[in-house]
């Protein structure tokens, strides 16, 4: 079983990060907006599905990431070693809105993180050494696909790996712990405002790396396009969909997101009809499976298997 | 074994060869050109004019043989991709013309913020882009493969400041003039401001600015704003907005009982949606855009007659401008005489289209790759009327200065 | 001395309608603990209904509210009885599934006024839309008095039904104390459908006002979802003076910092966010929690 899911992950990771050498361009670009995708789903799922604290604000550490790497990189940084500049950035600011915001439950931390988000826009159109509302490019130089394409798969891979690293530790417990009553944690000596910081720094670091990867590969950025509230949706959207609380849901998630708008643009009939589809779909989970695909899928693996019991199967039921 | 081994490779080289040249020569029958266009989403509205256009700028190409590159006719291949008004796509889409699809040139979309994102594109294949959809100054200049068929709006403001000081010259207004400029927090909005303020630091004599606020798009509530520009007691009013944000504005402008000598919500002014919201409080207003059907040249005439017998409608703006923008790229495959990126790059920068139905009749690039065209300003009249009265020459009616009380 | 007279009193005209847009999203949290994120299509929707009722059947927007109210109110107890059982937070805390399942709704509300009246804007023009008058010095357009005074009417009825009828009782009790509530025989699926059509109607009235001061698109509603949230967190949840009082802090807030600071208006937005965090932080039963604390503390 283990080896069976370990092909399952790895075999994927290997066909994407060889790609480049037989895949066409328009293919490698979906994909790179596949691997942004994942590694955002991911990255959020960390502190909203693990620990089940919904942020809708996380556009604003994109951007922070993507700014970052542009005003840096116009002073004559070499881009990528902007990256780690731009996680710190935003690690600390998600650890100063957290320290008041995390005092807040459920949906008024939601609510919270939609001011921080829109706040953060409003400022970063109104200020000039942001470049304004027209946004900044980056200097004109070396642009390498390849480069691109390979280091945003790598963050995705290393995103969900990172996933699976912290479901299965202590501190993933913690976060699970939290989510599921967060006084009974409290009262067990967990000390749930540090967990959540902690998970919040860590998922608005990668959240910033991405950003910043999104910089270079497109290498002109607006307040519009990175702190966008849409944005902040979908990020949600993607985990949701897929699955909380899993690792695999988020990719499941951005997948299915992904795909939807890809194969929506080819057929003119529904091009307008993505609010329809994101709506519905959003609808049906809640109503029927708020686990998610993941939990959907689990569901009927658990059909299956209880049916199969009952059949006799291997074991007899003699 | 051997013999008859290398005999069969060579056939193979041979008939690859004969191949591979016949089917290069089959791919250059045809001009292949891309356009990135947002067909869906927020921009799709004028998006979809800006295909409906295009498309039929090239039928009428093709319909007459195709464009004659050095003594051959050879169709245009238009290949038109929907980036659903998301930038990373739209620039996404571009590459991927170029690298995949291989085109010859490519068209760029509307929308600064979408063409801002293409526009980095171009630089990095060497292939000629084109965009008749933004004129925000930002994306010209920093490439030579870049073009735009539409005027910098910072020029739209100064239009309407050299309309002013005509209005003042002809003794309509008397300077002089306090300016009270509102803008949205776009790039537009920023262009806008820039050129008005540009104009008025070149005149402090006859002009100066007593406010100059910018807002957020789609406010509930413009009273504290406009409470401002009561308080501020200009002569001139001149705010850039987006239509919503213009008929709500208007609205509570005219409930307050506000009152500047000249009004005008930069490019807006003359939409129907405008008149319909605002009936005869958008009387007199005056505004600016790249084009008007009221431009009495021949061609226009001409491209007006063409465009209600294929779509029963009148042509708007930018209709004119996406049409234009296919003609300049037509007119400089002609004079490259090949499809050699760089041949068709130099052509740009050096046509002059002297029967164009832009605003001042000729269209050719400066050396941002940005048309420096005049302007057109027109003003609304009582009872649906309107005039245009400016380019002077080109006037239909006598501008109404100041506004009657 | 004038200005301050002005601010005042566009400032409570202000107010009017923003109280009816708190409430409709007030009163459903109240009783559901559920936060409507499908509140801004709903009013989008009214305002659309509106504008349908205007051009097709020339009635007054106005008038039209008479049609829109109960139509709004029918529309949200359907919306309950298809989602709502799912909804109802357990307890006290609110789900984040209902916040999302909402959204959804949201969502799908907007596609299908893109279908049905498209993406272009629309806006409502009435022979008087454009008239003003003056009132104590102030000038102000017909249009926002009557706006206002639709709201007090809207307000002031919501207010006679919350205390003087058994109903208004059972739904302050539910908002309370729901498990208290329902030991006390009160039906709390039937409160939670009728509060969840008052919720909606409030949505839909106050989306169809906003359909005469503006032009609009089907992704209107956005913005006042913010300033909604903004006010329900200042005024509390669990009365309509607390909406009404959080309403006029905001707007007083928007019309002052205009009037008397010249903070340009751009960031005015950002502003309202901030207030909206430091309120939430600072006072979690809003500007009435404050109070209270105070009285409490003064009777000792």
């Amino acid at each position: 079983m283990k080896v069976f899911r370990s092909v399952l992950w790895t075999a994927p990771a290997l066909f994407v990060l060889a790609a480049p050498s037989f895949l066409d361009r328009g293919t490698l670009n979906d994909l790179w907006s596949l691997a942004f995708a994942v590694t955002l789903a991911s990255a959020w799922n960390l502190l909203g599905g693990f620990a089940g604290q919904v942020s809708l604000g996380y556009s604003a550490f994109l951007g922070i990431g993507a700014y970052t790497t542009v005003l840096l990189s116009l002073r004559g940084f070499d881009p990528f070693l902007t990256l780690p500049l731009g996680a710190i950035i935003a690690a600390i600011f998600s650890v100063a809105i957290g320290l008041p915001a995390f005092r807040l439950r459920g949906p008024y931390f939601t609510i919270a993180t939609i001011g921080v988000g829109e706040a953060v826009r409003v400022c970063a159109a109104s200020v000039s050494f942001t470049g304004g509302s027209s946004g900044i490019r980056m200097p004109a130089g070396s642009f390498d696909f390849n480069r691109n394409y390979l280091s945003m798969v790598i963050l995705a891979i290393l995103t969900v790996a990172l996933a699976a690293y912290v479901k299965r530790s202590a501190f993933g417990r913690a976060l699970a712990a939290i989510k599921q009553d967060i006084d009974a944690a409290e009262a067990l000596g967990v000390n749930s405002t540090r967990f959540k910081l902690a998970a919040h720094a860590l998922s608005a670091a990668v959240v910033a790396v991405a950003g910043s990867l999104y910089a270079i590969n497109f290498q002109y950025i607006a307040p519009g396009s990175v702190f966008d509230f849409q944005l902040s949706l979908s990020i949600v959207l993607m985990p949701i969909i897929g699955g909380v609380g899993s690792v695999v849901g988020p990719v499941l998630g951005a997948l299915i997101v992904s795909t939807l708008q890809i194969k929506l643009l080819s057929m003119p009939v529904l091009r307008d009809s993505f609010l329809f589809i994101y709506g519905g779909l959003l609808i049906f989970v809640m109503l029927y499976e708020p686990k998610g695909l993941v939990g959907i899928g689990r569901r009927l693996w658990a059909l299956g298997a209880a049916t199969f019991r009952s059949k006799g199967g291997i074991v007899d039921a003699a | 074994m051997h013999a008859s081994r290398s005999w069969r490779v060579l056939f193979q080289a041979a008939f690859l060869l004969l191949f591979v040249t016949i089917s290069a020569r089959a791919q250059d029958s045809e001009i292949r050109i891309g356009a990135v266009l947002p067909l869906t989403g927020k921009e799709s509205k004028i998006g979809g004019a800006f295909k409906a256009a295009t498309e039929l700028a090239v039928k009428e190409v093709n319909d007459a043989g195709g464009v004659d590159v050095h003594g051959r006719k050879m169709k245009i291949d238009l290949r038109l991709l929907d980036d659903t008004s998301d930038a990373a796509k739209s620039a996404q889409l571009v590459e991927q013309l170029i690298v995949q699809q291989k085109v010859h040139a490519v068209i760029g979309g509307y929308g600064s913020q979408l063409v801002q994102a293409q526009s980095v594109v171009p630089e990095r294949y060497g292939i000629p882009f084109i965009s008749g959809g933004a004129g925000a100054s930002a994306i010209y200049g920093r490439s030579k493969w870049v073009f735009g068929t539409l005027s910098p709006v910072e020029n739209l403001a100064q239009t309407q400041m050299e309309f002013l000081t005509d209005l003042v010259k002809t003794g309509k207004l008397k300077a002089p003039l306090k300016i009270s400029l509102l803008r949205e927090n776009t790039e537009h909005g920023k262009d806008f401001e820039k050129g008005v303020s540009d104009f008025v630091r070149a005149h402090p004599k006859q002009y100066s600015i007593v406010l100059d606020e910018s807002f957020e798009l789609y406010a509930p509530d413009f009273k504290p704003l406009l409470g401002r520009v009561e308080a501020a007691r200009g002569d001139i009013f001149m705010c850039d907005a987006h239509l919503e944000d213009y008929i709500a504005m208007h609205r509570t402008y005219t409930q307050m009982g506000l009152y500047h000598q000249m009004v005008t919500y930069g490019a807006r002014g003359a939409d129907e949606a405008g008149r319909k919201g605002l009936g005869a409080a958008t009387d007199y207003i005056f505004a600016s855009g790249w084009w008007s059907e009221l431009l009495p040249y021949p061609q226009v005439k001409a491209f007006s007659a063409k465009w209600k017998a294929a779509t029963g409608n009148a042509p708007q703006w930018y209709h004119a401008c996406a049409y234009e923008t296919v003609r300049a790229l037509v007119t400089a495959l002609h004079k490259a005489g090949s499809l050699e990126p760089e041949a068709i790059r130099n052509a740009l920068a050096s046509i002059e289209l002297k029967d164009s139905i832009l605003p001042g009749g000729v269209l050719k690039f400066s050396k941002t790759g940005e048309a420096m065209l005049p302007f057109v300003v027109t003003q609304n009249k009582p009872e649906g009327k309107l005039d245009l009265v400016w380019p002077k020459a080109d006037r239909t009616g006598d501008p109404v200065a100041p506004i009657p009380r | 001395m004038q200005q301050f007279v002005s601010v005042v009193f566009n400032s409570l005209l202000a107010a009017g309608l923003y109280a009816t847009m708190a409430y409709g999203l007030a009163v459903i949290y109240g009783v559901m603990r559920i936060i409507n994120l499908a509140h801004a299509g709903v009013m989008m929707l009214g305002a659309y209904v509106t504008f349908a009722l205007f051009t097709r059947f020339s009635l007054d927007p106005f008038l039209g509210l008479v049609v829109v109210a109960p139509l709004f109110f029918v529309f949200g107890v359907v919306l309950y009885r298809l989602f709502g059982k799912r909804m109802a937070g357990s307890g006290t805390a609110p789900s984040i599934e209902s916040l999302l399942l909402l959204f959804g709704v949201w969502l799908v509300l907007q596609n299908a006024a893109y279908v049905v009246w498209t993406g272009d804007t629309q806006s409502i023009l009435t022979s008087y839309t454009m008239k003003s008058i003056k009132i104590a010095g102030v000038r102000v357009g017909v249009v926002s008095v009557f706006v206002f005074l639709a709201s007090l009417i809207s307000l002031v009825f919501l207010n006679v039904l919350l205390t003087r009828t058994y109903l208004g009782k059972a739904i302050r009790a539910v908002t309370q104390n729901r498990d208290a509530a329902r030991l006390s025989g009160v039906n709390a699926d039937r409160i939670s459908a009728i509060a969840f059509g008052l919720g909606t109607a409030f949505a839909g009235i106050a989306g169809a006002m906003f359909s005469t001061l503006m032009a609009f698109t089907p992704d209107f509603g956005r913005s006042f979802l913010l300033k909604a949230f903004c006010i329900i967190v200042l005024g509390g949840m669990e009365s309509v003076t607390g909406v009404a009082t959080g309403a006029l802090v905001l707007a007083l807030l928007e019309n002052g910092l205009a009037a008397y600071t010249t903070v340009p208006t751009s960031l005015q937005d950002a502003v309202s966010f901030a207030l909206l965090f430091v309120a939430l932080v600072a006072l979690p039963r809003g500007l009435p929690g404050l109070l209270a604390r105070f009285e409490r503390r003064s009777t000792r």
